[in-house]
């Protein structure tokens, strides 16, 4: 697939705050990329970068091959859809999706055709002279999309447009958008701090933190492979300990935490090192799996509670102040607190890195 | 920043447009030449600094308190006679505004509290009486006040309601009350200023999250514990900001000295200078006006200072929820109707005196006579009867056709680029567009006149040129002075407005001219309408300049002089005779009338506007 959006080593300040710390990535042409992050990691500020928003303080952006860096957003060829979806208030729902066509100077018969069959395709037909005021927030958002498609560019730019609507119609608009995606064969560039989000839509992802990336790949080997300590924390619904490595081979190291060994993928280690396992909760059981590798986890319940698809269990490790926390699927009859168990989770689900004291501090204020 | 590093900036094709660079340069380049170097340059010459040797001009000695009050009884008549200090013109300049200020604060933000944070019978019609004094009748509201206290050999209007509904049923005794000179002209400034803290005091107190009051009364707070430490740390921003424009408009008021002839204030020894063209004075009123510039100044910025330390206010998350107040007490009630009434009372007192003199033949003992039914309207009749007084409508409208093209170009082009433009430059065009509001309106005067007399191309601005020069000059300094309005206004207005309403246009490949006009325009026009208006009535009533430069085009016993309105409220009000029957100072009311009238629909229509209550006074 050839590229197309290439951002090279891209640094971005805002008077003492480095955004972007020297950001290199690779978008194919028709692939659905996300830009996942915590607040503030800077995905916005990519974005808004490729977009022409923003200009970068060094590096440079090319759009099909073609440096873009200096050009300005509306001779770019991208479309951004933004947050808040900016309809113009005092526009109706055709004026504002026929307003690229006609900057583009079609025809007023075309530029109607156009609009009607965008609108047609996005489930909005009949609310041409609606004004943005009067629609819902999830007929908004389709507007807002209708726009942007309607002047067929060569990437679309989403920032995190999904954001502002409730649970449900998330989930619908969010299956409706990939399928649009793949309908079309549109570019598309997805900020979006929700790695559910993220996971479920794109072709990859981009992880990042602090003015970098951390990963990039397809969600599985983002979620499976964790190259980072903070890629492994941050995917999924994940406990954090610190220990010190007692063994350590290439693919497995064992590390004591307070008084239990546990044995990981080891991503580093070497003996007598300090160590931050990431433990993902899901897949834990009460008994050891069948025909998968498996490590025993000792501790005593603090907390059991039922959270609809499964039971959480949070356990203390003895001789220790951490906590592991574990989903157990409804069927196990699931342990009180006080009572001291034996857990036995995936070692898939198990990574061991060196200590980043940034990186633990990070995840520790985002739990 | 190094000329490479600006270049850059500038011109860089993501960061800046063609539009947005003139949008931001263009105002920019005009204010520093059309006001920014005036200013300077006149200032910076400052020489006469022998003012400070001069006891006329600075006297801090015991005998400044000597003859504050006079108090002599003769038979059975009482006579107090308030005259307050003389510490020389710079000493009671300053001195006068501390203590008009203070006292401003005091009343104004106590009634505000009163009406805005508790809930009584009556708190719409203290809310609504309150508002009066903000009507803006240069010299003649001063003049009303003075006809209320002034020295006099029978009664004046506030001795007489003293003498005849109190001391002489109760006591048999007479009480001749009045106010002259320093305590006369700070009467009169408290009066007409305090309402400015009030309405501050009000918008602060309405910015109020209702949930900081409910927590504080949830956890026990009450009474006056609640008010010091929740609510006053709250409204301390308001009431700032409107004790130091206080501290400002009594510095560079000049109604009160003149109204009350009592000149040894700065504001008049600069005004007489630009007025009778005494230029061999221009060293000497080069350092009052210098001075006056650091005072109304220093507490300009010692409240930044302490406002950037205290943004508390606004923590709370989530939307704020307003106030409706606490009920009041019944000792509350007593304070309310015998004490802060009264005070709201007297204040709209000149308002009302303005009104009722408007339809009077004079004003000359206690009570003004009022015109017979049939000539009711006599007094409004000859403002158009009169060819000086109709001379004076037309030439502020003339000013204003003039100037409010130039305001609402530059107004909106500097409101929007001090709003969107990221490029070197744009914070100094913020601070600048809002620099006028702070800045004497006689210093602009003097520095104006000094500064276009040397330098004036060609005549075009020169201040001996008349008509043309002076009419120029009028017209840049109402535009310099009454661009913050619009300034703000559209800045509020298009702050306001998402950025990515513009963005999603233009990221659709819109040019930015097209964004502001299909955007932009449609978005703020509201806001751009109402700065407008506002701009326009505060040219009408400006007054510092319209007294000074518009006096040099000849008194208006001329038919062809160049004087607006203010100048002809101020030869009105001090001149004892004029064609037409009525006092002349009657006929000054009138114009007032028809004045405060404009300012009333205006203000209603501008607020409507721009969907908030505005809490910008001036002169």
């Amino acid at each position: 697939m050839a590229t197309a959006i290439e951002v090279e080593n891209v640094v971005k300040r805002f008077g003492q705050t480095i955004a972007l710390r020297g950001v290199s990535l690779e978008i194919r042409e028709g692939e659905l990329f996300a830009i996942l992050g915590p607040s503030g990691c800077g995905k916005t500020t990519l974005l808004r970068i490729i977009a022409g928003f923003e200009v970068p303080d060094s590096g440079r952006v090319y759009l099909k091959g073609k440096d873009v860096t200096n050009v300005p957003p509306d001779k770019r060829g991208t479309v951004m859809v933004f947050q808040n979806w900016a309809l113009w208030p005092h526009m109706t729902v055709y004026e504002n999706v026929a307003f690229g066509l006609r900057l583009r100077k079609l025809p007023e018969a075309e530029i109607r055709r156009k609009v009607l069959q965008t609108l047609e395709m996005l489930g909005l037909r009949g609310l041409e002279n609606r004004f943005p005021s009067q629609l819902s927030g999830g007929q908004q958002q389709r507007v807002a999309l209708a726009r942007a498609l309607v002047v067929e560019p060569e990437v679309l730019l989403l920032d995190e447009p999904l954001s502002n609507l409730d649970a449900k119609l998330r989930l619908r608009l969010r299956g409706e958008l990939k399928q649009l995606q793949k309908k079309l064969g549109i570019t598309m560039v997805y900020v979006t701090h929700d790695q559910e989000e993220a996971m479920s839509l794109a072709d990859r992802i981009a992880l990042m933190r602090n003015g970098l990336i951390e990963q990039v790949g397809s969600p599985s080997t983002l979620y499976k492979k964790p190259k980072t300590l903070f890629t492994a924390a941050f995917l999924g619904r994940t406990s954090l300990l610190l220990g010190k490595v007692m063994d350590a081979g290439d693919d497995k190291v064992l590390v004591r935490a307070g008084e239990i060994d546990i044995v990981a993928q080891n991503h580093g280690l070497q003996k007598g090192e300090g160590a931050a396992v990431v433990i993902k909760a899901e897949g834990a059981r009460m008994e050891p799996h069948k025909g998968r590798e498996t490590v025993k986890i000792r501790g005593t319940v603090t907390v059991s509670m039922y959270v609809g698809a499964f039971v959480e269990v949070r356990v203390r490790i003895p001789g220790s102040k951490y906590e592991v926390m574990l989903d157990l699927p409804l069927d196990t009859p699931a342990p009180g607190p006080g009572q001291e168990v034996e857990f036995y989770v995936p070692l898939d689900n198990i990574h061991a890195y060196p200590i980043e004291e940034d990186v633990i501090k990070e995840i520790a204020e985002q739990a | 920043m190094s000329l490479e590093r600006l270049k850059k900036a500038v011109f860089h094709p993501t960061k800046s447009d063609l539009e947005i660079v003139i949008f931001l340069y263009l105002p920019l380049v005009f204010i520093l030449l059309g006001f920014v170097l005036p200013l300077l340059s006149t200032i910076l010459s400052a020489r006469g600094w022998e003012v400070f040797r001069d006891k006329y001009y600075l006297d801090l000695s015991w005998d400044a308190f000597s003859n504050i009050v006079e108090y002599k009884t003769i038979r059975n008549k009482i006579i107090i006679t308030v005259k307050g200090f003389d510490l020389g013109v710079i000493g009671n300049s300053i001195v006068n505004a501390v203590l008009v200020t203070l006292t401003a604060t005091l009343l104004g933000s106590s009634v505000a509290v009163l009406v805005g944070f508790y809930r009584f019978r009556g708190r719409r019609i203290f809310a609504a009486l309150a508002y009066v004094p903000l009507l803006m009748a240069p010299f003649v509201n001063a003049y009303i006040i003075q006809r209320f206290v002034n020295p006099t050999l029978g009664y004046n209007t506030l001795s007489y309601i003293i003498s005849k509904f109190f001391t002489e049923p109760l006591l048999g005794k007479t009480v001749i009350i009045s106010f002259k000179n320093q305590a006369g002209v700070f009467l009169a400034q408290v009066l007409m200023f305090y309402p400015i803290v009030y309405i501050n005091t009000l918008a602060a107190l309405a910015a109020i999250d209702a949930t900081l009051v409910e927590q504080a009364l949830n956890l026990g707070a009450r009474g006056f514990k609640l008010l010091r430490k929740i609510v006053l740390p709250l409204i301390v921003p308001g009431i700032l900001a409107g004790s130091t424009l206080v501290f400002i408009l009594s510095l560079e008021d000049v109604g009160g000295p003149i109204i009350f002839k009592y000149h040894k204030f700065i504001s008049y020894e600069v005004y007489q200078s630009v007025a009778y063209q005494a230029t061999q004075e221009i060293a000497k009123v080069a350092s009052l006006s210098l001075i006056m510039l650091v005072a109304a100044l220093t507490p300009l910025v010692v409240a930044r200072q302490y406002l950037s330390l205290r943004y508390y206010a606004r923590l709370a998350r989530g939307a704020p929820r307003p106030f409706y107040g606490l009920k009041l007490g019944s000792k509350g009630y007593v304070l309310a109707y015998l004490i802060v009434l009264p005070i709201i009372m007297a204040a709209a007192i000149p308002q009302f005196g303005i009104i009722v003199l408007a339809f009077s033949e004079r004003w000359v003992g206690a009570l003004p006579d009022l015109l017979p039914a049939d000539k009711l309207f006599t007094n409004f009749e000859a403002l158009l009867s009169i060819e000086g007084i109709r001379r004076s409508i037309l030439n502020s409208l003339y000013y204003l056709g003039q100037a409010i093209v130039f305001i609402a170009v530059l107004g909106f082009m500097a409101g929007y680029a001090t709003a969107r433009a990221r490029l070197p430059g744009a914070t100094l065009l913020d601070t600048l567009t809002s620099t006028p509001l702070a800045i004497p309106g006689l210093v602009v005067a003097f520095s104006y006149f000094v500064f276009f007399s040397k330098h004036n191309l060609g005549g075009f601005f020169d201040p001996q040129n008349v008509p043309y020069g002076v009419v120029h000059l009028l017209v840049l300094a109402y535009v310099m002075r009454r661009i913050p309005f619009t300034v703000r206004s559209v800045f509020t207005s298009v702050i306001q407005t998402p950025e990515e309403l513009e963005e999603a246009a233009r990221s659709l490949g819109s040019r930015r001219f097209r964004v502001l006009a299909r955007i932009v325009l449609p978005l703020t026009w509201r806001g751009l309408i109402a700065g407008i208006l506002l701009s326009s009535i505060y040219v009408l009533a400006e007054v510092s300049v319209s007294v000074t430069i518009g006096a040099l085009g000849g008194d208006i016993y001329s038919s062809d002089h160049l004087g607006p309105i203010t100048f002809a409220l101020l030869q009105l009000t001090t001149m004892t005779t004029l064609v037409g029957g009525t006092q002349p100072q009657a006929k000054a009311a009138a114009l007032a009338v028809l004045l405060m009238i404009l300012e009333a629909t205006v203000i209603t229509i501008s607020s409507r506007l721009a969907r908030r209550g505005q809490a910008l006074i001036t002169v």
